[in-house]
């Protein structure tokens, strides 16, 4: 097993992360898919910590980090979107182009 | 005393100019109360001052040698420019002729000017004119000659232009200004050219300069060329002789001054130069060609017109074309001889119609007639004038004519026939206008036509005499030639030319044979005399044209094509501002993408150099 692979697999979920962010049209499917760009994240660090810095694993901590950030990040998110559906009555991305130019 | 006039005669400019200056406050803005008067009598004193002054001089300096007085002006980076002064019997007495007739016209003006309030412009002006013509004549220097023939272009304008209500004594100044300006822009550019080569702008360094001269016949061609082209527009020669046609919308007292005096300041500056002019045989020819076709035209024209004033224009235009001629042939002083025979006969003339005129009304010979016996002053004044004009014997038109031509009899015999059929047709023309006014029967306008008041008659008088006794002042002063040394051939020549001019105008106008108005065989004949060879429409359609074409194409290119390019950058601006604005779509999806975007493109920007070359390999 090599690093190589575990980068590739968080790189080709990053990838899946951002294309799910930018054409979705639910709101929270967007916040899945930012879960999807945490969670490959997550990986990276828990490869790196893994393969170069085994002694200390400081990834291991920054990955501790990054869950607990992301799910309160997630809650804000979904408040956040739960504050909008009630103004609009709708999460459809495309409903929210208000601010522009 | 003698010595301290003659020192201080450089003083007789400066009379005219304090006069000029003193009428000023009479303007009806200044002194509102007490009318404009006052501008009058001032300038008269400070005229007759001038002219006696002048008057006591001309003695002192009879036969002697110029005196030379060289004020300094300017001195810079090598350029040494003095106002040279010369006090010759010469430019003395031609500052008697001026201010004695400025005296008169001033005098004729009080009479003539009686129902205007504009009295301090016009005799400021007068006083500005006669200045300019002294110091023209005391002048020694082309360049100064240059500035002050400059500031007589812009007297004429304000002249002209006195009565700037009327529509086309506004036209009439314009043109004047223009086409002297034309004239005088093309002396300066001779003037400048002549510096080159000769060093000097002093007349009697130019005259010293031109005897020795070795110069490029090409190039001392152009600059004679140019240095005659100012004067052409001064003299009202042909082509640029509509303004003095279109002039006689001044005033008839300003007219007086102009048709002898100023259209002759050409004719002095030409006169002057005449040394530098012999270097180019070429430029005297083309001087003598001009002097013909003006004089000729001019003394044709004159028949054809209808309007008193416009009549004696075209005469004046062809007098000035037989002092070309004299000039072009190296004739200084049958020209000199010219222009103060003319001086005196054409002031005369226009006194005499001026006062008709003033009575009268209109200025259509043609509803004009059988003033004589009513109005003998002016029609003797008139008559008197002619024969100053014209060769007759004892007066003095004859003997400039005759010695211009008796010049000319062994070298050049058929300009001896021009000079006889000009005199001829201005005695005709001169004898049509008389007969139109004098003679005849009388019509509507000139039914109830008193004699004039004292003070246009009393300087028409004074000018008579002075025309009758010019003969006699030439002889005691041994300017004529005696009746032996004398080219009878000639003499008889003009004076059977100057008979046959008046007798066939005559029988022609005074007589019943022929019904009036007198229609000419051809008609297009007439109108193109009657509307002087259509030159208004030439000018505009050759040089205002051209002028006018250019000016709107390149307000043209500055309003779009400069104008336009610097606009443009604002337009971009503008624009892409407002189109760029569109990329702010307000979705927060596309401002990921555009992140994104960002990001990968300087990440494969940094990363280039690890595997742009491997990806160029594969690739190609």
């Amino acid at each position: 097993m090599q690093l190589q692979y575990f980068l590739l697999l968080a790189a080709a979920l990053f990838c899946i992360g951002i294309y799910g962010v930018i054409t979705s049209r639910n709101a929270v499917r967007v916040l899945m898919s930012i879960e999807l760009l945490l969670n490959a994240v997550n990986l990276n660090l828990m490869a790196f910590s893994n393969y170069l810095d085994s002694t200390a694993i400081k990834g291991q901590v920054f990955t501790v980090f990054v869950i607990t950030v992301a799910a309160a990040e997630a809650a804000v998110g979904l408040a956040i979107v739960l504050a909008i559906y009630r103004n609009r009555d709708t999460v459809d991305m495309e409903q929210f182009n208000l601010l522009k130019w | 005393m003698t010595n301290f006039l003659l020192e201080t005669v450089w003083l007789v400019p400066c009379y005219a100019l304090i006069g000029g200056l003193l009428a000023l406050p009479w303007s009806p803005g200044i002194i509102k109360r007490t009318g404009p008067r006052p501008a009058g009598y001032i300038n008269l004193v400070l005229t007759f001052l001038a002219f006696v002054h002048s008057a006591c001089v001309l003695p002192i300096t009879w036969n002697h040698l110029p005196h030379e007085i060289s004020i300094p002006w300017l001195n810079i980076a090598g350029l040494n420019l003095s106002i040279d002064l010369e006090i010759s019997s010469l430019s003395v007495g031609a500052m008697v002729v001026i201010t004695g007739l400025n005296l008169l016209a001033q005098i004729f003006a009080i009479g003539y000017m009686e129902m205007d309030w504009g009295w301090a412009r016009f005799y400021s002006l007068l006083g500005l004119f006669e200045a300019g013509l002294c110091s023209l004549t005391l002048c020694n220097s082309l360049f100064f000659s240059y500035v002050v023939l400059e500031v007589l272009t812009l007297g004429t304008y304000l002249l002209v232009g006195l009565w700037f209500s009327q529509p086309l004594v506004v036209t009439g100044a314009r043109d004047a200004f223009l086409t002297k300006r034309v004239g005088d822009l093309f002396l300066l550019m001779g003037v400048l050219a002549l510096w080159s080569q000769a060093g000097t702008w002093n007349y009697t360094d130019l005259a010293e300069w031109a005897t020795t001269a070795n110069v490029n016949p090409t190039l001392i061609t152009l600059t004679c060329l140019a240095l005659i082209a100012g004067p052409m527009g001064k003299c009202a020669q042909f082509p640029l002789h509509l303004w003095l046609d279109e002039a006689m919308e001044g005033p008839v007292p300003s007219t007086i001054l102009r048709n002898s005096v100023v259209v002759a300041s050409g004719a002095w500056v030409l006169i002057k130069l005449q040394p530098v002019f012999s270097l180019s045989p070429m430029a005297s020819s083309a001087m003598v060609a001009i002097g013909v076709v003006t004089a000729v035209g001019g003394s044709l024209i004159a028949i054809a017109q209808i309007d008193i004033k416009r009549c004696l224009s075209y005469s004046v235009s062809a007098y000035m074309g037989l002092v070309f001629i004299a000039v072009g042939t190296q004739q200084d002083e049958a020209a000199l001889l010219l222009v103060l025979t003319h001086a005196l006969g054409s002031a005369l003339l226009v006194m005499s119609t001026g006062a008709i005129v003033w009575n009268s009304i209109t200025q259509d010979v043609s509803l004009l007639g059988g003033l004589w016996s009513r109005r003998p002053v002016s029609g003797i004044a008139y008559i008197v004038g002619t024969l100053g004009l014209i060769g007759v014997p004892p007066l003095g038109g004859f003997w400039a004519l005759l010695q211009l031509a008796s010049g000319l009899w062994t070298t050049q015999p058929w300009l001896v026939g021009v000079i006889i059929v000009v005199n001829a047709l201005t005695a005709f023309s001169l004898t049509r206008e008389f007969s139109l006014i004098f003679g005849g029967q009388s019509k509507q306008m000139s039914d109830r036509s008193p004699e004039v008041s004292w003070q246009m008659a009393l300087p028409m008088m004074i000018l008579l005499g002075f025309t009758l006794h010019l003969p006699l002042v030439l002889q005691s002063l041994s300017l004529l030639p005696t009746w032996a040394t004398v080219n009878k051939d000639v003499a008889l020549l003009l004076i059977w030319s100057s008979i046959f001019g008046c007798s066939i105008s005559s029988v022609i106008y005074l007589g019943n044979v022929i019904p009036k108005p007198i229609r000419f065989p051809s008609k297009p004949i007439q109108n193109l005399l009657a509307y002087d060879f259509y030159t208004p429409k030439l000018y505009k359609m050759s040089i205002v044209l051209g002028v006018d074409m250019i000016s709107k194409l390149t307000d043209m290119i500055d309003r779009f094509i400069i104008d336009g390019i610097v606009n443009l950058v604002g337009l971009v601006s503008i624009l892409s501002g407002e189109s760029l604005k569109y990329s702010t779509s307000g979705r927060t999806q596309f401002y990921t993408f555009t992140l994104l975007i960002g990001v990968s493109v300087l990440g494969m920007l940094v990363t280039w150099q690890y595997w742009g070359d491997n990806l160029f390999n594969l690739i190609f």
